[in-house]
């Protein structure tokens, strides 16, 4: 595996800071971000449900493998190099269900945290 | 010589003697594993093994140095004995807890070691088929 497609939720200004925080870190994947739902994401995914995308992160390999929700947040930080471990210790069976629900309940309020947390950081 | 300076001499003796024991343990034993961390790379392995060990050498002969001093005279075998066991008492309980700490870091290098070769932790969802960018 050499890259992971990223589709984030562009209008969330939480996304994009996690984005920018992403980009800065070393990795040992390449990460791709592409907008859910924009002519990119569906030209280069023309097989998948992009409705789907639009409510939970959703990362796609250069191989085909989709990861959804709480996997696919876990993915992101296995493609990182200083936090590998946390992802393995995160996706044990024992840590699963409660990353899983930490991971639901950050997503459904997505929007109160950047409202919260002033404005984001302009896109690269 | 009086009791107290024969305390310190064999103090010292028991101390260094510990010390060294444990430092050869460490070297003997934490080579397998830093040959296995660093794929096969015996002289690297050797190299870090050296120097933790050195590390190891240098923190406790300077705690066994720093606590020597008694701070007050001893005037019979008795009280000579009961000193001498504290103080190695609290020497062992420090190289006990280096020598922890020494596997911590073994430990702490062979994981990242492993990290880069590591599976997704999580199996896919689903399936699709991806365009080139």
């Amino acid at each position: 595996m050499r890259t992971l497609i990223v589709l984030y939720d562009q209008r969330c200004d939480l996304c994009r800071r996690i984005q920018a925080w992403l980009i800065s870190q070393p990795k040992y994947v390449d990460l791709a971000f592409v907008a859910a739902g924009s002519a990119e994401a569906r030209r280069r995914l023309p097989q998948l449900d992009h409705g789907a995308t639009m409510t939970e992160l959703t990362v796609i390999s250069d191989g085909g493998a989709v990861y959804r929700g709480a996997k696919a947040w876990l993915m992101c930080l296995w493609a990182l190099r200083e936090y590998r471990g946390w992802a393995l210790e995160l996706g044990s069976p024992e840590m699963m269900p409660l990353a899983r629900r930490f991971i639901a309940w950050v997503s459904r309020n997505r929007f109160k945290f950047g409202y919260f947390s002033g404005p984001a950081s302009k896109e690269p | 010589m009086n009791h107290t300076v024969i305390t310190y001499i064999l103090y010292l003796a028991a101390s260094s003697a510990l010390t060294i024991w444990v430092a050869r343990t460490l070297f003997k034993n934490g080579r397998v594993f830093l040959v296995d961390v660093f794929h096969g790379n015996e002289a690297l392995a050797d190299s870090v093994n050296h120097l933790l060990v050195v590390g190891f050498y240098l923190i406790n002969l300077g705690y066994v140095s720093l606590a020597l001093k008694l701070g007050y005279s001893i005037e019979s075998t008795r009280e000579s004995i009961e000193a001498l066991s504290w103080k190695v008492g609290l020497v062992l309980l420090v190289l006990g807890g280096m020598h922890f700490f020494n596997l911590y870091v073994f430990s702490r290098i062979r994981r990242r070691a492993i990290l880069p070769d590591a599976p997704p932790p999580v199996g896919p969802d689903a399936c699709t088929v991806v365009q080139e960018a």
